[in-house]
């Protein structure tokens, strides 16, 4: 980080910006009182949670917020020039041409029904001044540059036709093509897989220093800030809680919520047999913003002013500032339940008895056939392909791989939920399932008791009383009151909800708990509570678990074994340390480099090999090895020979002719 | 393209076939039967028997059904009980003025829904709900007014007080302009209902589309809000817009027999009503059947319409 | 009023029931609902008027008066008289009955047949869902009026008639819609959940699925009873539906259609209480969806 002398008037320059959203029951602040600069070349993170204001204030710099959404004050400096006082007419001239805009989604930021040419080349004309086919070459170089293969025929496609990942390329291309000064980028990685983010990542950081443009980032994720960031900004209940340079945030915190988020997040490096540390409660409700500092609730450093006076950014070093009365944030206060109960035994001796066991498990999905005038053949989606696994009791099995590796198949499978087209599952007693998303899969026409209540009545457990005596320990047990039983799914948060999926599937004693992408859909201050949780009744009730997942970092923290798996195999198998110490296969290697750490020193030091292209089509997987197509270090072996899952180490098993 | 409209085809003739079907055993499970239905009570039976003979009703029922389809296919609907004229005659006489009303209809209707209801779309968009409550309110009052009474209304301010519109006269091509004036009212009160529909999808397809990320794309690319409103809103919304022109044809339809009805235009829709009356069985199948098979066939038409516009549905 | 075939109270003793069910169902959001309200206030007043119209100072629909023709409205009569010196008031009344009865009627029959073989075309799949959707296929080919034309030209003319010949046209719209809803439901996460305890399919079917249906399925039905009365009047209006003596909004507004000129009330005024009833249950369903709505349940 090297501040250029001569860059005295910062190239953005927020200042108190303030955005309103008019509900029917009233206006909710999401954005109280921003005030940041961004210089030129810079590339500044804005880092908070769903409902923290960043994507709100980002929008606010453009305007481009949808009604009921409006800027209700402040300044917005570009080059000293207020956006928020020009016409809608002479923002457009800046729209673009001098910002451009990333967004989170590509599958839905491109006109579905326009071509890509249609998309790039007029706003190319109309920013660089160019004629149509100097803009065309102008397009296809960019659209070269962002690593799209084949450009000039690519930007006739459809945005359909292109896969996410091609998507965001696209759109990184057309906002970058434009030249602008300043990129704003909104979550522009969340929806793609770990290893396509790397690779966007990357491109974007390439790109940006080439042109010398500045960025703001919004995300949520810190590993991904720790890669990217220059300077950060904290953002909590609609302001800005602390802001420095990456060193600054990651090093010496000095907000509250700052530090209890970085240490929220299973690092690499922490013991993992350490209770996860946790923010209690939730973020508070923005149509009734508290008094005082917004974060007191869920602060153990919290004092008596803090309840009256919300706290001012106050400067802790050069160039860094926090919200806090406390001058250290949570150093020096004791925190009861951060402090290192050792909850989890490892050596723990398992209990021989296999409570799960998968034989050469295959499942295969066919289009729908027999169509009157068609000719193709009907379409096979091999989704799992020849999978061996076992879980013994008190295990916990992870499962990790991006979408479309099968992992959730292979769940739905255990479950019952989808016939195996061949192969064998064992399951010495009931296996139970904790969804993904605890939105969808409770009834909306239920209530909390009868959810949790359902198995029991499905299997006769027990009387009336009974039932009902059993759900009420079940929502103790989970850590929720009595008197959520009486409430509807949609009247509880994310959290409070994932905490009912696990009451009801425990409700049977099951021997086994599956758990699809538990935590996905969760913020990352709750997505703690819900992973201790988890560990916390694996421990106690001594059930064997098996934990799906695309987040590497909650799985490594809470298995015992990994299963990675790529197009339907399972490629490594072996104990969560040795796999994520030294993994043997290089799809392995090349996920775990994907995975950003919330470390700036760390990720400055990574010299991640990055896989080049994306997943191939399922319906069409290579002769070979699976992974042949994007290996780094595939031989002409790996594209006739297919490698079987081996045994190369004493505990480990991989599917790679080259795996030591 | 081809595959797909060739096996839309097939279950379009299936669907034609059971319509049929369906309307030919309909009409011979009327208690009593046709001829006895038409001749009322004031027959002798010796005269009954005649007219059964006359209608074909002795036949057995499958040779009956072989005859109805084969006189279908080959466009001969048999003649009318009342004024023994072909059914086919009067039909192809009285089509032309039918469709001409409901195509200057469909005309009118997109030519004023559209922008109303791409107006009202971008001003609940920005919030300002005044100008949207007016045209929602507005349509929503329209379109449920009967038909029947609009025309009267219609009539009673148009044609008998202010005069504007002749209420009766001879309907014939030969004078355009005469016949102009003529279905002006009908076509008039026809598109009030039709567009306050087309208005109040299109308003809801717009308003959809511009809280699109796509939209936002857009506007961030800088582009200003009427080429954005052009460029990518309306052509987006324009798919289910298509798909409800297609349907709202059976409204249309609908609303032909009413106010060929009330304003004695010789169309389909007054054959039919007279048809009934005068209890002509061989004309009311002849028309039921008519009527759906338009319909069908103009649903046909804009689902493949549709795909055609839509890049992402592959073929 | 007492030649009249249709039982007073039908119409309003079938209403109370479901408003207090869908009261219940909703929480007192219903009645919190802006346009719920709006519905009931313009239905509430027709309701009364109608269930209580004996007791108005009204001439009975059916009594003439030669010395009273074509008066147009006064204080004895707010909707003017007809040729033969009949109350219009009083006969739009009688005829709001039958229009009530028939839009009710209509209604629950598309409903309960609906659902039924919407559900079961939905659930069990395969041949009957076929066979069932093909004859959906096929009624969907006629429009909805000339459908309910065709039906009454073979079926007579009377509300029983009128009421099938509706209902018939009706009927294949809620099949389609319950059977998507069921289909969409089938593939929702929570039967997932309830299916991991090997749940049979009737509990799921019981428990699940078809309690989801009913919001959306009440909402088509309250659109739909506004339908049936427009339908029905239409019908009547052409000669076609409830025939006179009876009154029926559509045949008074046909007797006033030769009068347009000198007696303008005869035609316009029962049209604006057709409207009324219209945009009232069409309001009446927005209310029920927003009242219903899960999501907007806090």
């Amino acid at each position: 980080m090297t501040f250029q002398a001569e860059i005295d008037v910062p190239l953005l320059d927020v200042r108190d910006l303030r955005t309103e959203f008019g509900t029917d029951s009233g206006t909710v602040t999401a954005v109280d009182g921003v005030s940041f600069t961004v210089h030129a070349g810079e590339r500044v993170a804005i880092v908070g949670e769903s409902g923290s204001g960043k994507s709100a204030m980002a929008m606010s710099i453009l305007r481009l917020l949808a009604y009921p959404g409006r800027v209700a004050g402040g300044t917005v400096l570009l080059n000293g020039r207020d956006l928020c006082a020009l016409s809608e007419r002479q923002l457009n001239a800046v729209r673009g041409r001098e910002v451009g805009t990333v967004f989170q989604d590509p599958m839905s930021s491109l006109d579905p029904v326009m071509r890509i040419s249609k998309q790039m080349i007029p706003p190319i004309m109309r920013s660089v001044g160019l004629g149509r086919e100097k803009a065309r070459a102008e397009a296809i170089h960019w659209l070269d540059k962002v690593g799209i293969p084949d450009a000039e025929r690519r930007l006739e496609a459809f945005p359909f036709e292109m896969s996410g990942g091609m998507r965001q390329r696209v759109m990184i291309a057309m906002a970058l093509s434009c030249r602008p000064k300043l990129l704003i980028a909104d979550e522009p990685t969340t929806a793609l897989d770990v290893t396509i983010q790397a690779q966007i990542v990357d491109v974007m950081k390439t790109l940006i220093s080439e042109t010398g443009t500045a960025m703001m980032f919004i995300t949520h994720d810190l590993g991904l800030v720790a890669r990217f960031a220059d300077k950060v900004a904290v953002m909590y209940a609609g302001r800005i809680v602390e802001f420095g340079t990456v060193h600054d945030i990651f090093h010496k915190p000095s907000h509250p919520y700052t530090q209890s988020l970085l240490s929220t997040i299973p690092s690499t490096t922490a013991l993992r047999h350490q209770r996860l540390p946790q923010i209690p409660g939730m973020p508070p409700d923005m149509k009734n913003p508290p008094k005082g500092c917004a974060f007191r609730d869920r602060c153990a450093a919290a004092i008596q002013t803090c309840a009256q006076d919300a706290p001012r950014l106050t400067p802790r070093g050069a160039g860094h500032v926090a919200a806090c009365w406390q001058p250290d944030g949570l150093a020096g206060v004791p925190r009861p339940e951060c402090s290192g109960q050792v909850r989890r035994n490892t050596n723990r001796p398992l209990r021989d008895r296999t409570m799960v066991e998968i034989n050469r498990l295959t499942k295969q999905f066919t289009g729908s056939g027999t169509r009157l005038f068609s000719r193709k053949p009907a379409q096979v989606v091999k989704a799992v392909n020849g999978v061996t696994l076992r879980v013994q009791q008190g295990e916990t099995l992870g499962i990790v791989g991006e979408s479309g590796c099968g992992k959730s198949t292979v769940a739905r499978l255990l479950l019952g939920l989808e016939e195996p087209t061949s192969g064998e599952i064992f399951i010495d007693g009931l296996a139970q399932m904790v969804f993904q998303d605890p939105s969808s899969s409770f009834n909306p026409k239920m209530r909390i008791h009868a959810i949790i209540e359902e198995p029991l009545i499905v299997k006769r457990w027990g009387d009336r009383q009974a039932r009902a005596e059993r759900v009420r320990s079940l929502i103790d047990q989970v850590g929720l009151e009595v008197a959520h039983l009486d409430r509807y799914p949609n009247q509880l948060s994310g959290g409070q909800r994932q905490r009912v999926a696990v009451a009801r599937a425990l409700a049977l004693d099951p021997s086994v708990v599956v758990a699809d992408e538990p935590t996905s859909a969760l913020d990352v201050s709750v997505r703690a509570q819900v992973i201790n949780l988890l560990a916390d009744l694996k421990e106690d009730l001594g059930i064997a678990f098996i934990f799906i997942s695309h987040d590497l970092l909650t799985v490594r923290y809470i298995a015992d074994r990994i299963a990675v798996m790529y197009l339907g195999e399972v490629v490594e198998y072996g104990p969560a340390d040795e796999v994520f110490d030294r993994p043997a296969h290089p799809y392995t290697k090349a996920l775990i480099d994907a995975v950003p750490l919330p470390d700036p020193v760390t990720e400055a030091a990574r010299a991640p090999i990055q896989l080049k292209g994306e997943l191939p089509s399922p319906l069409d997987i290579p002769k070979g090895c699976a992974f042949a197509s994007r290996c780094p270090i595939v031989t002409d072996r790996c594209r006739i020979e297919k490698p079987v899952l081996r045994q190369p180490m004493k505990t480990r098993e991989a599917a790679c002719h080259y795996a030591k | 393209m081809v595959e797909y409209s060739l096996k839309k085809f097939a279950q379009l003739l299936f669907t034609v076939f059971g319509v049929v079907t369906l309307v030919f055993f309909t009409l011979r499970f009327i208690p009593g039967d046709a001829a006895s239905a038409m001749a009322g009570d004031a027959i002798s039976g010796e005269a009954l028997e005649l007219l059964r003979e006359q209608m074909g009703l002795n036949a057995p029922l499958l040779s009956q059904y072989l005859i109805y389809i084969k006189g279908l296919v080959t466009f001969d609907f048999g003649v009318t009980i009342t004024t023994r004229l072909p059914v086919a005659d009067l039909l192809l006489r009285a089509l032309p003025v039918t469709l001409s009303i409901a195509v200057l209809t469909i005309v009118l209707t997109v030519a004023l829904s559209i922008p109303l209801g791409t107006l009202a779309a971008l001003m609940a968009h920005r919030g300002q709900n005044g100008l949207d409550n007016l045209i929602t309110g507005t349509a929503m009052v329209l379109d449920l007014m009967p038909s029947f009474w609009t025309a009267l209304v219609f009539l009673l301010i148009f044609s008998l007080t202010l005069g504007w519109f002749p209420a009766s006269g001879t309907v014939s091509f030969d004078a355009p302009m005469d016949f102009l004036k003529r279905i002006a009212l009908p076509v008039l009160v026809l598109s009030v209902t039709q567009m306050a529909t087309m208005a109040r999808i299109t308003r809801t397809a717009v308003l959809e589309v511009l809280s699109e990320d796509y939209v936002r794309t857009a506007r961030a690319m800088g582009w200003s809000e009427m080429r954005v409103l052009f460029r990518h809103a309306l052509k987006n919304a324009s798919l289910p817009i298509v798909t409800v022109i297609g349907l709202s044809f059976g409204n249309l339809l609908n609303g032909t027999v009413i106010v060929e009805f009330i304003f004695t235009i010789p169309g389909i829709g007054n054959l039919l009503i007279n048809g009934i009356n005068s209890r002509d069985y061989q004309m009311v199948q002849t028309l039921i059947v008519f009527y759906a098979l338009l319909f069908v066939g103009i649903n046909f038409i804009t689902d493949i319409v549709y795909r055609a516009l839509d890049p992402r549905v592959k073929f | 009023m007492t030649q009249n075939t249709i039982n007073t109270p039908a119409s309003p003793g079938m209403a109370a029931p479901a408003t207090a069910w869908l009261l219940r169902m909703g929480k007192g959001r219903f009645l919190g609902n802006r346009k719920a309200r709006l519905a009931l206030v313009i239905l509430v007043p027709i309701l009364l008027l109608t269930a209580f119209a004996p007791l108005l100072p009204l001439q009975a629909p059916l009594e003439t008066n030669l010395r009273a023709m074509m008066q147009p409205p006064s204080l004895a009569h707010p909707f003017g008289t007809d040729r033969m010196g009949r109350d219009i008031l009083a006969r739009t009344l009688s005829g709001v009955q039958i229009s009530l009865f028939v839009g009710l009627s209509v209604a629950l029959l598309a409903l309960v047949s609906g659902m039924i073989l919407g559900t079961l075309a939905g659930f069990l799949g395969g041949i009957v869902d076929r066979t069932v959707m093909s004859i959906v296929d096929i009624f969907l080919a006629f429009p909805s009026l000339l459908l309910a034309i065709g039906l009454v030209a073979v079926m007579g003319t009377g509300v029983v008639p009128v009421i099938l010949a509706i209902a018939l046209a009706d009927v294949p719209r809620f099949i389609r819609l319950q059977r998507s809803l069921v289909l969409s439901l089938r593939s929702r996460a929570f039967i997932d959940a309830a299916r991991t305890v090997k749940a049979r399919k009737s509990w799921l079917m019981s428990r699940h699925i078809l309690p989801n249906t009913v919001a959306p399925m009440l909402v088509a039905a309250s659109i739909a009873a506004a339908n049936a009365i427009l339908v029905e009047a239409s019908l009547s209006f052409l000669g076609l539906g409830i025939m006179p003596p009876v009154p029926s909004l559509g045949n008074i507004i046909r007797d006033g259609q030769t009068y347009l000129e000198q007696a303008w009330w005869i035609s316009t005024l029962p049209g604006v209480v057709i409207l009324a009833i219209a945009i009232s249950f069409h309001f009446l369903s927005d209310g029920v969806r927003e009242a219903l709505d899960p999501r907007s349940r806090q």
